[in-house]
């Protein structure tokens, strides 16, 4: 009940019925140039105080409908902060001979003089035109005369032929929105699915209005009839076409800047947006040419594709070297495991995501090198191949953001499932690192989609369901200088191992341990070894000897220590009030130590922290703390696990006083006195 | 003739067959390979220099790639303009045993803008290799050409690689077409080296052979203090359009003054009446100097956009005007346009920037050296010195980005070679007062007021332009030991012509010293722990360099909860060594309350290796006193 509150108060927060204010260009008042701070918002460096985006389809005879973007935004300057929002940058796409292009472009920069209104044009010869790679060209512009408070007004109109890929209007900036109109225009020919992204909430309004095309026919008819007869004649006729347009408008005031938080993946995913993907286009007297529409269709879309479906059925160019991988391997488990080494060895990621094979898969395996589709698509060939059961399962990373309605864009990464005794065991062959069931962290977004033969498709979670974990075990002695040494055991397991070999494996042992050394306040570590470090899958066993010179802290007949001795945390890394946004750790994890203090002779033990328990709501993580009075010392033993990938924001307050609570009981000391 | 090009056809096949055993990987000295990443099999670069407007450079380079992280040293790329054609551009990869992996064209290797941060538009753009290894180690044979009319600058040659990265055969040779173009050839710490040199007719040659690899070692001099390198000019060079004739810097300067500077300060009439309506009642030239750049600051920013010329010449005073941005050369010229306006002479110079220290050399003038423009007013015998890419420095101060460094003014008479300002240790100072109160809940309350001078200050200051969670974050960043932080209140001054930043804040945290076993623990240094202890170092290799010391003085009297009494305070603790000195010290006042006093000087210096274990141990002392507990014990 309380969330349906929120949200509707967020809907009259954000979005208003009425009709915006008709904001004249070039009309700036003095009262907006002679403003000091945002008044909802004293923070804010800069605010867009008008924004209109007008996108509308417009008919060229030559080249059929276009789409056209018509941005207006006023904007203004509170602080040198805010310097930035002056520098604009259009990204324009350019392919198979068509290209985006900016045109119409007038722009202004006003400031106070007094009480006098200082009008400054952005000359032409102030704008950039950038070729940035092969198939992008920026188009860049800085406003001149720009100063603390000045208010600055842009207009310009990007023109663009891809009128399918025609992706998303962003609704939240950096900076706070004061107003803004966006409005769309689509003729009935298009049928386009709008989704909505992100954390605020707005009304799209649709209504309809008529259009039309007005034709221009060219007839060359020879005017004399008969063989060499008369000149040539070319006729104008005219027809014409009306149509139907759909329109959708936002109209917003108030709007939020998006503000940066710690153990978020990508802002982007938040930031709110309208995201438009083209579902089917229908002219007159023409068949109707299906995009998207339903998670079945798009997947149906994607596999029918050369570079998707059809990959899975080239079989050829590895069958001998598959033959000789699987040879003598009995079990499901075992071909598996065999059919993805070999693979991950073999290939090497250019680091290019997509669902889409780059180079194809027969190229790819030639070339030992290709994109995810590649190596991803070929993996999941050769277990067909061998007899598994076998599937693609189409994924959005992280940094893609979570593909909450059917859209082709909402995708861009393919990895492998195979069902091993009714049990599903992702594959992901990019990764030098990863293992069966275990996918690299930029694949570990909430669940994908997996594709059938036929292209039949149905959801499937990704999330790991397994407690990745970091397990220390502890000898240390403590001399009565108040130094101590002893032995030090680590095993790393699944995500963790998977991090410290992404982190380590091209350190040195010198690097890598005086790196180690620097991280726990400054040991020295000797009789060093690890284990398993090349053997992929595997835990990572490392154990040393170590000498901690100054681990304790003797103030007069007194010696006071930290129970987990550098291992403590000694700062919450939450340290905001609020949060908006998930906490995001990627797989659950546990961090857990055992450690045995052995006291100097003539010192018996005074006071120990109290043994603890403490928990976050719903399961969400738990911290044990248990230390027990030996003969010789302590036993001590710390436990910390958070058994979700992803927390809510709701739990922040809950997160944060966790961490408090567990900061405050790993620095209590224990007491130690002379006899 | 006909034979004689038949023979060197043939050489030519030999030598390009034996190219493919010769890079084989196994064929590496173990030498090499100890702490390399990577090991540069060959690193060659020939210039030839055919006319005072006319030079090529053609470079080969041969990278053994041991593992992931030796990727980077590949450097396969060429940069290009339209002053500097890249003529042609090549890479051949491969594998361990000689055998050739790929081809890669010039049309394959990918083509982007060189806009690096803070540049809007450039038009130098960058040519570069991108390749996908599939098997380590590979070796990358990777060859280019570039022509160029601007003989101004001829790259500095390294002979050392970059860190982790060992070189089997380093050589540099350059060409000349006649005695008028004999380059000029400074060498630089090449003692470590057994480089050869060969001067022949028309040409010099420099090689080296078998330098093992670097470790990267924290603290260590900076680069320009240690690589071995030769700096190249000729006396006789072209630039955009100008010649030049120079052997000293005096001429470089003159040159300089003369042909980019020049007639580029003219600014409209109603800009000029302007600045001198706003220093109209300012009696010195140095208070007049600073009306105008406090001026420039307020109404200009930084935006770098680099087009043909713009390398060394800065945009129009005029243009700058207009549209009140520029980059360092536009914003320095227009700067001295504005104080030509006024009356007030200045100078504009050239400055290696960083927070490296580089000099100028003061033997050898080049275009090369410098990365940066700033002014220089001249104030008696001495100058006075502006950065006016800053909208926020007080004027006249510099900060960590240009200080103590040789640089080049360039006077309408000629150049000169002069150092900036040097901010020594006393001078970079932090002084913290603070009132502390402990609660018997375990709340702490404190009031501290901050005053920071000389590089500290440049640390600093800007936090005054942050809003308050800014403000926030950067307390509970400095005090990060402090959970719970909040942020009571503050409030900043800034007094820009004594170059010192005062913050008073209040703080409190819950749970900062909570009672356990009827004690309360916490530590006396409650506001500056310096908590930095220098990385451990098996075998350390490298000398190590204090770029800045600094001074901090700390005091503080902290207020005990009721019902406690003090069990232990930590002893006076004073440390005096060759890198500074220190002293920490709690009291117990009249009153119950307790007083700390704390003063620690680092200074700066150049130091051998063999003395690193001792300022580590320096540090650790400094750092275990900055934690020194005291213990509070409930009363009976």
């Amino acid at each position: 009940m309380s969330n349906f509150i929120k949200v509707v108060a967020l809907l009259f927060v954000y979005t208003t019925s009425s009709f915006a204010q008709d904001v004249k260009f070039g009309k700036v008042s003095k009262e907006e140039l002679s403003e000091k701070i945002y008044k909802k918002d004293s923070t804010a460096d800069a605010a867009v105080l008008y924004r209109k985006i007008k996108v509308f389809f417009s008919y060229r005879e030559n080249n059929g409908f276009v789409i056209e973007r018509e941005v207006h935004e006023r904007i203004k300057i509170y602080n040198n902060g805010g310097f930035k929002y002056a520098t604009v940058i259009e990204n324009l796409y350019d392919r198979g001979g068509s290209r985006e292009s900016i045109y119409n472009l007038k722009a202004y920069t006003f400031n106070l003089v007094g009480n006098e209104i200082e009008k400054t044009k952005l000359k032409s010869s102030d704008t950039f035109t950038e070729e940035s790679s092969k198939y992008y060209t920026k188009e860049k512009f800085t406003m001149p005369n720009l100063k603390e408070g000045s208010v600055i007004e842009y207009k310009y109109t990007v023109n663009s032929p891809f009128y399918s890929s025609f992706n998303e209007i962003i609704l939240q900036y950096d900076i706070p929105i004061l107003e803004q109109e966006i409005n769309v225009a689509i003729p009935e020919y298009f049928t386009f699915k709008n989704i909505t992204k992100g954390y605020l909430a707005y009304n799209i309004e649709k209504s309809s209005k008529p259009g039309s095309i007005t034709f221009t026919d060219k007839n060359r008819t020879s005017a004399g009839g008969g063989i060499g007869g008369g000149a040539i004649k070319t006729n104008f006729t005219t027809s014409k076409l009306d149509y139907n347009i759909n329109i959708s408008k936002v109209h917003m005031v108030n709007v939020p800047s998006l503000k940066k938080e710690l153990y978020v993946n990508s802002m982007n995913n938040y930031r709110s947006a309208i995201k438009y993907e083209l579902q089917y286009v229908k002219f007159p007297n023409s068949s109707l040419e299906n995009y998207s529409s339903s998670w079945e269709d798009v997947v149906k879309k994607i596999y029918k594709n050369e570079e998707f479906g059809n990959q899975l059925n080239f079989k050829k160019y590895y069958k001998s070297d598959l033959e000789k991988v699987v040879l003598g391997k009995a079990s499901e488990k075992e071909k598996t495991n065999a059919v993805y080494s070999y693979v991950q060895s073999r290939m090497n990621w250019n680091g290019i995501n997509g669902y889409y094979t780059d180079e194809g898969v027969k190229k790819a395996y030639d070339l030992k090198v290709g994109n995810v589709a590649d190596i991803n698509l070929m993996l999941v060939s050769m277990l067909r191949s061998a007899g598994l059961n076998a599937n693609p399962v189409l994924v959005s990373t992280r940094s893609n953001g979570v593909p909450l309605f059917p859209t082709r864009y909402g995708f861009n990464y393919v990895v492998a499932l195979v069902k091993i005794e009714g049990k599903n065991i992702f594959l992901d062959a990019t990764s030098k690192y990863s293992k069966p069931n275990m996918l690299p962290v930029r694949a570990l977004n909430w669940a994908g989609r997996i594709v059938k033969e036929g292209g039949l498709s149905a959801s499937i979670s990704l999330m790991p369901d397994y407690t990745s974990s970091e397990n220390i075990m502890m000898l240390a002695s403590i001399s009565n200088t108040g130094d101590a040494e002893g032995k030090v055991r680590r095993v790393c397991k699944d995500y963790i191992a998977y991090n410290f070999r992404a982190i380590n494996s091209d350190l040195s042992e010198e690097d890598y341990l005086e790196k180690l050394e620097e991280n726990y306040n400054g040991i020295e570590i000797s009789e060093y070894s690890i284990k398993n470090k090349e053997k992929v899958g595997k835990p990572i066993l490392e154990s040393f000897s170590f000498n901690a010179e100054d681990a304790t802290e003797i103030i007069g007949d007194k010696m006071y220590l930290s129970p987990l001795f550098w291992l403590s945390q000694t700062e919450n890394p939450f340290k905001k009030e609020n949060r908006e946004y998930p906490i995001d750790y990627g797989y659950p994890w546990e961090d857990t130590y055992s450690i045995t203090i052995k006291i100097p002779k003539g010192y018996k033990i005074e006071s120990v922290p109290e043994s603890c328990n403490i928990v976050i709501g719903d399961d969400i993580g738990q911290y044990i703390l248990l230390i027990a009075k030996t003969s010789d010392g302590l036993q001590i033993k710390s436990e910390l696990k958070v058994n979700q990938a992803i927390i809510f924001a709701t739990h922040y307050k809950g997160l944060k006083d966790f961490y408090n609570a567990m900061v405050e009981k790993q620095t209590e000391k224990v007491v130690l006195s002379k006899i | 003739m006909r034979f004689f090009l038949f023979t060197l056809l043939f050489l030519y096949s030999i030598f390009s067959f034996s190219q493919y055993f010769e890079y084989q990987s196994h064929l590496i000295d173990d030498n090499l390979k100890k702490n390399a990443d990577a090991v540069v099999r060959l690193d060659e670069m020939v210039v030839d220099v055919s006319a005072q407007d006319y030079m090529v450079l053609k470079s080969k380079r041969v990278v053994t790639v041991l593992n992931k992280k030796g990727r980077k040293h590949v450097h396969a790329y060429g940069g290009y303009s339209n002053s500097r054609k890249l003529k042609f551009i090549k890479a051949v990869i491969y594998d361990a045993f000689g055998n050739e992996l790929k081809k890669i064209r010039e049309k394959d290797f990918i083509d982007v803008s060189a806009v690096s941060g803070g540049t809007l538009y450039s038009d130098y753009r960058i040519k570069y290799l991108k390749y996908t290894p599939t098997q380590y180690p590979y070796t990358v044979i990777f060859e280019k050409e570039i022509q160029t009319k601007n003989t101004a600058f001829i790259p500095s040659w390294y002979f050392m690689d970059g860190f982790m990265s060992s070189v089997e055969k380093n050589r540099f040779l350059i060409n000349y077409s006649s005695s008028d173009l004999k380059p000029v050839i400074k060498e630089k710490n090449l003692e470590s080296l057994n480089v050869k040199i060969k001067n022949n007719e028309n040409s010099i040659s420099y090689s080296v052979a078998n330098i093992p690899a670097v470790r990267y070692e924290n603290l260590g001099p900076p680069s320009n203090e240690l690589a071995p390198k030769i700096m190249v000019r000729l006396n006789d060079f072209h630039y955009e359009g100008y010649n030049a004739h120079v052997e000293n810097w005096e001429q470089l300067g003159s040159w300089m003054y003369n042909n980019i500077l020049k007639g580029r300060d003219e600014l409209p009439e109603s800009v000029k009446q302007h600045v001198n309506e706003l220093v109209k009642d300012a009696d010195t030239n140095l208070e007049k100097a600073k009306i105008v750049y406090e001026y420039m600051q307020s109404v200009t920013r930084y935006i770098s956009v680099q087009v043909g010329i713009g390398g060394i010449q800065p945009i129009l005073a005029s243009q700058v005007d207009r549209v009140k941005y520029g980059d360092c050369k536009g914003l320095s010229n227009y700067t001295h346009s504005l104080l030509d306006a006024v009356g007030v002479e200045s100078y504009y110079v050239h400055v290696e920037a960083g927070r490296d220290k580089v000099d100028f050399d003061e033997e050898f003038p080049s275009l090369e050296q410098g990365n940066h423009a700033i002014l220089a007013i001249p104030n008696g015998d001495d100058y006075t010195w502006i950065d006016c890419t800053s909208q926020t420095h007080p004027f006249g101060f510099v900060g960590d980005f240009t200080d103590d460094r040789m640089v080049l003014v360039m006077k309408p008479e000629g150049g000169v070679i002069v150092r900036t300002p040097v901010y020594i240790e006393e001078t970079n100072s932090q002084k913290i007062e603070g009132k502390i109160e402990l609660l018997s809940n375990g709340t702490l309350k404190a009031k501290a007021i901050i005053e920071t001078t000389g590089i500290k200050y440049d640390n600093r200051f800007n936090i005054e332009n942050e809003d308050k969670e800014e403000v926030l974050e950067h307390y509970q960043n400095q005090w990060s030991t402090i959970n719970n932080l909040v942020l009571k209140d503050y409030k900043f001054s800034n007094n820009k012509s004594e170059v010192k930043f005062l913050e008073e804040v209040s703080i409190s945290a819950e749970n900062f010293s909570k009672p356990s076993g009827g004690r309360i623990l916490f530590c006396a240094n409650i506001l500056n722990r310096n908590n930095f202890v220098p990385k451990r170092y098996r075998s350390r290799k490298m000398p190590f360099k204090i770029s800045r010391g600094f001074l901090d003085i700390d005091s503080y009297k902290i207020k005990i909860p009721d019902g406690y009494t003090v069990e232990s305070l930590p002893n006076k603790k004073e440390i005096s060594s060759e890198f500074g000195d220190y002293v920490a010290e709690v009291v117990m006042l009249e009153d119950g309350s307790l007083k700390y006093e704390h003063r620690f000087l680092l200074k700066s210096g150049n130091y051998p290796k063999e003395k690193y274990n001792d300022y580590r141990n320096f540090r650790k002392e400094v750092s275990k006193s900055d934690n020194a507990q005291v213990v509070l014990i409930k009363k009976e």
